[in-house]
This record gives structure tokens, C-alpha cells and sequence, in this order.
């Protein structure tokens, strides 16, 4: 087992669990996939395994265990090896992530050898590589280019591109699409999918878009107000809901074709 | 397309617009190229296409945000892009918007019974003392308890406050309503929430609406009619309830694009 949670509570001040009993668990190469609406604790279950709880959250119960570690004994420099090598993170707008004064090439290049001993040209020439796995033409302009010159789909490619260059175990991704348009959504998924299976990769995702969770998901997560509904095989669930909550949510996807309202 | 044939159900006439805009190394950029639509009175007109369409420029044409560099607009008789800045104030009386993020659409300062009634002050229509009351009808109207008169935008859900936005554009009792890609950033549930909603109203009132956006599923819901769009031109125009019988390539480029949950 890649990962595994269990029991888990999450508090942030000293009020009552913002997230309560949450158990879950992921082998290699499996993509789990948290829906539910804000405010539900999707991005605070992700967020809580990298360690990265925002304010004062913290895990006030329950384990965290990576590869047999226990994820909450872990001291800085622990973390700082972990993080962006073993399980990296894409967030909802990889804009906001990067440096708006510095070029993509220079933060690319300085993430690359914060994790390893490449020469300059070396990083340079890994980062091209993996732009292009991106399908990102002219990768070489991408590197000497601002976050704001480069649109939204591209910059999202950058963000990708940046969490998967050491083959992480362990892959979570916040809304990696929720920001873009259909098309553009349609082929990050897509890319997203091919770069997950091609390494091996094992996936949180925390997304609201269903149809987007049933194409890539063999686990799901249903939550809502910090508690979790439903968990379990994806394809049983969304065939086969269980809970109200699930019910609504799957009444409420459009489709084309389906009822109209007019 | 029958309906659209008949000009007496024709509120308002896009007619040849072309909009360019001269960007800083001295190219032009055609944002709208020649576009001609017409929408019909008490009815759904979608403006759908990818970002950098042309879908926003268009619509900030129809509210005289800019002027178009040719073609005109014709609502009751007169072109409203080339109005005086009193004529173009007292046409907004008739043509209400409602945008995308409502937490930036607010003044933070003000309490809800405020923003929605400032449209109904600023035209001297309703005294102070008539606000608190005013501003309970109109939330009756969009499903909100009557309480949240006192309430200030960032206690409300993102949910609750397009209601609220909703409102405010309903306050002057408008024939047409603007929305900008309006549920884009709410979640599935309370997406469908609201679209019921626009749609009760519509039934209630005779509303015209123009729902720009990129979802075309979410369209196809409650649409009379469906523009798409491609780099500044209208690539087909078709009812709302054909739009998976489309046989136009780009129209079925977006329809591919979405993600079916089953």
C-alpha cells in the first residue's frame, strides 16, 4: 500500500474537526478522486498529506502513513525531500504558483536541482524534455517566457510538467482543471492521464466536475460538510449511489441531450 | 429556425459587428469579425465558445463598454453602440448584467439590502425608506430568506450571492439580463440551482437572456438558441434543443470535449 489514512481528524484552531474520520487508501497507480462541494474538506484532506495545511490546521487524530512512513513524525528536512520529489502537487491555476518577476526557465531550473546535481544545461535540457511530453510547442520560448505571457492552459502544462519531472509516487492535484475551458480541459485531462500511466504514478484528484472524476477515476470519495458519504470503486458509485447527497450531485450534471428546463 | 424569422419576436439585432483592437507592436487584432445575431424576445440566446472567442468582446459591445469598430446594434429603433453617455445610462434601465465572480462584483462594504436596491436609487425610483422592503421582494423572488437584507457579501456562499447579483439585475425589472459565463464558478449542485432558477424567471417574467459560456452541456439545458463561436466569428448559430444533432466540425470539436459521467 502506496498510502494509506486512517481515522483522521482535522481542527483547525481549537475548534471542533473541520474534517472528521477520514480513511482512505491507494496502491501504486491507482487514481482516487474527491468530489463534493466547497466548503465539503476535499482540498483540506489533500492538502493535509503534504503538510501543508494552511493557518493553524493540523491532524488532531489519526494516521498518515506513506511507504510505511508516518507522515507526522517527519521533521522539516524530511519533508523538504519529500515534497515535489516523492508526492508533488498541481494546483487549481499554476500561475499563482510561480514567481510573476522570474522566468519559467529559471524556477524550472531551480526546482530541478534543488532535487538533484544536474549541471545548468543539463536542468535546462530535462526541462525541455518534459515540457515537450506536456505537448508544449516551442518549449525552448516557454522557458525564456513570464507566467502572465503564457495562457491559461499553457500554464497548466508548466504546472504539470513541473510536479511530474521526478516521477513521483504520489501525484495531488487541486481543480487541475476547474479553471479552463472545455477543450482546453478535455486535452489537459487527457495529457494528465497518459503522463499518470505512463510512470506509474498513483493520483489524488479533488475536482467537482463529475464527468471529468468518472473518465479518470478508479477509486471515489464523496464528501460533503467534512464528512465522508461515499468511498469506494468509482464505477460502483456513480452507477449505483448510495447516498442522497450523491444523488443530487449526479442529477445535477448536464447533459447534452439529456432534460431541458425550457 | 422559424422563430427567428419572424421580426416581431426580435428584441434586439446584432448586425455586422467587427471589433479590432491595435495591439502595442502595430498589428490588429480582429476580436469580432462581422458578427450577426438575433435575439429573440423572451428567450435564451448561448454565446459559446473557448477562451479568447470573442465571446466577451461581443457582449461588452452590446452593453456600450466599447464601441465596435463597424456594425451596429439595434434595440427598440436605435443603435445602442453609438449612444450619448445620458442615453446609454437610462438604456441600462432596460439591459441588466450579472458576471462571473459575484465576490468581486460586490462592494464588500455595503450590506446586501444596498447593492440590491442601489440600481433602483441611482434612478431615483425608490426612496431610502422604501429599500429594506424593496430589497425583501426581490429576494423573495430569487429564493433567498428574507434576512439576509443585513447581510454583507462575504458571508454569504458563492451560491448565495449569484442569487444576490441575480437580484440586483432583476431590481429595475429589465427585458434583457447579461450573463457572463455566470455559473462558471459554482459547483455542479448549485449550478443547476440557479439555472432553474433564470429559468423560472424567464417563465415568470418574459426575461431575454444572452448566457455567455463555454459549457455547451450546461447549455444545452435551458438554451432556445445556441451561438458558437471561433476566433471572432460566428462558426453556427442553431437551436438549443439540436445541439447534439450538430454536424458542423468546431461545434462537434466543443460537444466531443465534454466528459460524460455514465
Amino acid at each position: 500500500m502506496l498510502l494509506e489514512i486512517n481515522d483522521l481528524d482535522i481542527t483547525y484552531g481549537d475548534n471542533t474537526p473541520t474534517v472528521e474520520n477520514v480513511k482512505l487508501s491507494l496502491n501504486e497507480g491507482e487514481i482516487l478522486t474527491i468530489v463534493g462541494e466547497s466548503g465539503s474538506g476535499k482540498t483540506t484532506v489533500i492538502r493535509s498529506i503534504l503538510g501543508l495545511l494552511s493557518g493553524d490546521g493540523h491532524v488532531s487524530k489519526g494516521t498518515l502513513s506513506f511507504k510505511g512512513r508516518d507522515l507526522k513524525t517527519l521533521s522539516l528536512k524530511e519533508w523538504r525531500e519529500l515534497r515535489g520529489k516523492d508526492i508533488s502537487m498541481i494546483f487549481q491555476d499554476s500561475g499563482n504558483m510561480l514567481n510573476p518577476v522570474q522566468t519559467i526557465g529559471h524556477q524550472f531550473r531551480e526546482y530541478i536541482q534543488l532535487h538533484s546535481d544536474m549541471s545548468d544545461s543539463e536542468a535546462d535540457a530535462k526541462a525541455v524534455e518534459i515540457l515537450k511530453r506536456m505537448h508544449l510547442p516551442n518549449a525552448e520560448n516557454i522557458l525564456s517566457s513570464y507566467a502572465f505571457e503564457l495562457s491559461g492552459g499553457m500554464r497548466q502544462r508548466v504546472g504539470i510538467a513541473m510536479a511530474i519531472t521526478f516521477h513521483p509516487q504520489l501525484l495531488l492535484a487541486d481543480e487541475p482543471t476547474s479553471a479552463l475551458d472545455v477543450t482546453t480541459q478535455a486535452q489537459i485531462v487527457k495529457e494528465l492521464m497518459q503522463v499518470v500511466k505512463e510512470s506509474g504514478t498513483a493520483m489524488i484528484m479533488v475536482t467537482h466536475n463529475l464527468g471529468v472524476a468518472s473518465y479518470m477515476s478508479d477509486k471515489l470519495m464523496v464528501m460533503a460538510g467534512g464528512r465522508v458519504l461515499e468511498y469506494g470503486n468509482a464505477r460502483d458509485i456513480l452507477t449505483n449511489p448510495q447516498s442522497n447527497y450523491t444523488k443530487t450531485l449526479l442529477a445535477s450534471v448536464p447533459t447534452i441531450g439529456g432534460k431541458r428546463y425550457v | 429556425m422559424s422563430e427567428q424569422n419572424n421580426t416581431n419576436d426580435c428584441l434586439m439585432s446584432i448586425e455586422h459587428i467587427t471589433k479590432e483592437f491595435k495591439l502595442s507592436d502595430g498589428n490588429i487584432l480582429r476580436a469580432c469579425n462581422d458578427i450577426c445575431i438575433d435575439i429573440s424576445k423572451g428567450k435564451t440566446t448561448a454565446i459559446v465558445g473557448e477562451s479568447g472567442c470573442g465571446k466577451s468582446t461581443l457582449v461588452k459591445t452590446i452593453m456600450g463598454i466599447h464601441e465596435p469598430t463597424s456594425g451596429r446594434v439595434m434595440f427598440h429603433g436605435k443603435d445602442i453602440t453609438k449612444l450619448s453617455n445620458k442615453e446609454k445610462r437610462q438604456n441600462y434601465r432596460h439591459i441588466q448584467m450579472v458576471f462571473q465572480d459575484p465576490a468581486t462584483a460586490f462592494n464588500p462594504k455595503m450590506k446586501v439590502k444596498d447593492l440590491i436596491c442601489e440600481p433602483l436609487r441611482s434612478f431615483g425610483i425608490i426612496s431610502k425608506g422604501e429599500v429594506e422592503e424593496r430589497a425583501k421582494e426581490l429576494l423573495r423572488q430569487v429564493d433567498l430568506p428574507e434576512e439576509f437584507v443585513n447581510r454583507y457579501p462575504h458571508s454569504m456562499s458563492g451560491g448565495q450571492r449569484q442569487r444576490v447579483a441575480i437580484a440586483r439585475a432583476l431590481a429595475l425589472e429589465p427585458e434583457v439580463i447579461v450573463c457572463d459565463e455566470a455559473t462558471s464558478a459554482l459547483d455542479v449542485s448549485v449550478q443547476d440551482s440557479i439555472i432553474k432558477l433564470l429559468v423560472k424567471l424567464q417563465q415568470e417574467k418574459g426575461i431575454t437572456y444572452i448566457f455567455i459560456c463555454h459549457d455547451l452541456a450546461l447549455v444545452s439545458l435551458f438554451s432556445h438558441k445556441v451561438v458558437v463561436m471561433q476566433k471572432g466569428t460566428v462558426m453556427e448559430q442553431l437551436d438549443g434543443d439540436k445541439l447534439a444533432e450538430s454536424t458542423h466540425p468546431y461545434t462537434r470539436d466543443l460537444l466531443n470535449a465534454v466528459f460524460s459521467v455514465h
